[in-house]
């Protein structure tokens, strides 16, 4: 069992009035609202974070990319992973990930990649993903060629870690005369490789054919994400081996404090900021971005999407955030790990407005009085 | 009316044809919106000709898609699609995405295309008159933008009512084909403009005055560039013409084509 940090380095000052003034947190939404002189002092906070995360003892970190939004202000996750190789001694650095249809070329993010692994002495993990619907307005990337892009992206990006330079590509979408990025990554062949996932089977066969990771993205009620991980263990069977559950990772929002009545008393401004503020406008399909049937059959799924909850009941019900004391923590956990059969946790400690101090406690708590625990009890129960 | 449905095949592409009326023959390439089967307007142009009215790929039950991937490729398929027709010379009456594509289409091949109506067309960049982004979820933000009175009944029964509305699959496959040639250069070819002074045949530019998707800006850089083209400006009017003013823009498209 692996224990991650995971953040999204979201903005903290939406005006009050944001819900009646603005239909999104996203694409759209005024970049004059981002103070310069705070986000710095944010971006550097947030480091701190996940570099005491490694000092508590999480197997690894997560960073990840977006782009003209408030949910994440990391447009580059491999400037703030690259720092973190420096500033880490022993964690993982798990990048969840690459938008790699944006890396013109892709063979951008295999060097990126590689700088990273080499500096931290090869404790990257390496996402690559096919980037958010909102990212296709942003970069005015057109989405009817999301798939086939990030399919070239992806098989280029895996030559160029594996097969010796140069050689040529000729793509649909990219030229490239000459394929020879140096460095080269420590880790042989290449980086673990985590791809992240709404659902789509098409994304679950892709991952269990190829024996990468498959990450659970968040915010969706259990019964989804059950559905999704049986349904990677069924594709993985059927390509002849059974899933390891490391091949597995739950990504959800984590708060612990002293009693259960004080985590929630601490934690649920911040919980509401986060559903109600910086999730308005995440969830959007530009045309193409998958099929017309798909799109039709995942509005299914958004009934089941944290942004519906309106009261602490709803969250509770869904699974979409664990919140309590850390015997309550551990327990709710432990529960649904192994109904789960995951083997990374990738906890969000922090989602927006929650204050330095209070994000330190909340993980110091989640390390001291869970984590160790749980590992060892999830080690034991993945094992027998 | 006298209404056949044909399904051809076009340089591998299936594709879906309506032919409606009776009379010369007259092409019409559709908007975005994808008005594949007939409407009030073709029946008013389908009493004096006869009203070729293909789906272009990825629309309706057209295919295709995937061998298209910009302009440039829609417009030979109708080069493709008029040679399998027999058709030269052919009037031509194009409105918005359809538009475009006509005047992509006469650039390559002038002897295909003859007389041009074009209903606020897509196809050019204005500075200062940008146009609005089409590419958004909304129901009623979309009627905002393409109709002049959102509130009537025709704006409210345009789109799918909710995605459990039958008609919701093709409107994500038109949403989806529209993408595809116009997302990026955004519903334009940035070449085009400065081809407008090869497309010298006899042209009608009509807009609706209070266009916000396409501002009328681009309907008067239009007529101001192409050699031999008028402007007809439609009061109390949006992008949605042929709905928005039926008889009206039917009567300016028939009088133009009668007197070429």
């Amino acid at each position: 069992m692996k224990f991650f940090a995971f953040h999204l380095m979201p903005w903290d000052r939406l005006p009050d009035d944001f819900a009646e003034k603005y239909d999104t947190a996203w694409t759209w939404l005024p970049n004059e609202m981002f103070d310069p002189e705070h986000g710095g002092e944010l971006y550097n906070n947030y480091l701190d974070q996940l570099v005491l995360a490694d000092q508590l003892g999480f197997d690894g970190v997560c960073v990840n990319e977006h782009h003209q939004n408030a949910y994440g202000t990391m447009p580059s996750p491999n400037l703030m992973a690259s720092i973190l190789a420096r500033q880490t001694k022993n964690c993982r650095i798990a990048v969840v990930g690459n938008a790699i249809p944006f890396y013109d070329p892709p063979t951008r993010c295999a060097e990126e990649f590689s700088m990273i692994d080499c500096i931290s002495g090869g404790r990257l993990i390496a996402g690559l993903v096919v980037g958010g619907g909102p990212e296709y307005y942003s970069f005015s990337k057109n989405p009817t060629f999301a798939r086939e892009m990030y399919r070239e992206a992806f098989d280029l990006i895996i030559r160029a870690w594996t097969e010796p330079g140069p050689f040529e590509h000729y793509g649909k979408h990219w030229k490239l005369k000459y394929v020879n990025p140096w460095p080269r990554p420590i880790q042989q062949p290449h980086p673990p490789i985590w791809i992240p996932g709404a659902g789509s089977r098409e994304t679950i066969q892709f991952v269990a054919q190829r024996r990468f990771a498959y990450m659970g993205i968040p915010y969706f009620h259990m019964d989804f994400f059950q559905r999704n991980f049986d349904m990677f263990r069924d594709e993985c069977e059927k390509c002849d081996y059974t899933t390891d559950p490391e091949q597995l990772g739950w990504l959800l929002p984590i708060y612990c404090a002293e009693t259960d009545e004080q985590a929630w008393a601490e934690y649920e401004p911040h919980l509401w900021y986060f559903v109600k503020k910086l999730l308005k406008g995440l969830v959007v399909f530009p045309p193409g971005y998958t099929s017309a049937r798909s799109i039709a059959g995942i509005q299914k799924g958004l009934q089941q999407f944290m942004s519906t909850c309106e009261t602490r009941e709803d969250i509770e019900a869904g699974g979409y955030a664990i919140v309590g004391s850390p015997d309550t923590v551990r327990q709710k956990l432990s529960e649904r790990i192994k109904k789960l059969g995951v083997g990374n946790l990738l906890g969000l400690f922090q989602l927006g407005t929650l204050p330095h101090d209070m994000t330190c406690k909340n993980m110091k708590l989640f390390a001291e009085k869970v984590m160790p625990g749980l590992r060892e009890e999830m080690n034991a129960a993945l094992t027998s | 009316m006298k209404t056949e449905n044909k399904t051809l095949n076009i340089a591998g592409k299936k594709t879906q044809l309506t032919i409606l009326g009776e009379g010369p023959p007259l092409l019409y390439l559709h908007s975005a919106g994808g008005e594949t089967e007939p409407i009030a307007f073709h029946h008013k142009l389908a009493e004096k000709y006869t009203v070729y009215l293909p789906a272009h790929p990825g629309f309706a039950l057209s295919e295709g898609l995937d061998q298209i991937e910009d302009i440039h490729d829609l417009a030979w398929h109708y080069v493709d699609l008029l040679g399998e027709l027999n058709l030269e010379n052919v009037p031509v009456v194009s409105y918005s995405l359809g538009a475009w594509t006509a005047a992509e289409v006469k650039l390559i091949r002038p002897n295909l295309i003859g007389p041009l109506v074009m209903i606020a067309a897509a196809g050019l960049h204005v500075d200062g008159s940008p146009m609005e982004e089409l590419f958004i979820d909304s129901f009623d933000k979309l009627r905002e933008l393409l109709f002049f009175d959102p509130a009537s009944q025709e704006a409210i029964d345009y789109f799918p009512a909710d995605t459990n509305d039958p008609r919701i699959l093709m409107w994500l496959r038109a949403r989806e084909a529209t993408a595809r040639v116009g997302w990026n250069p955004y519903l334009h070819d940035p070449k085009l403009a400065g081809h407008l002074h090869r497309l010298d045949g006899p042209v009608q530019v009509i807009w609706g005055r209070h266009d916000k998707l396409i501002p009328l800006a681009h309907g008067e850089y239009y007529t101001e560039h192409l050699p031999n083209a008028k402007l007809a400006v439609l009061e109390e009017c949006g992008h949605m013409v042929p709905y928005e003013k039926t008889d009206e823009a039917a009567a300016i498209t028939l009088d133009f084509l009668g007197s070429v």
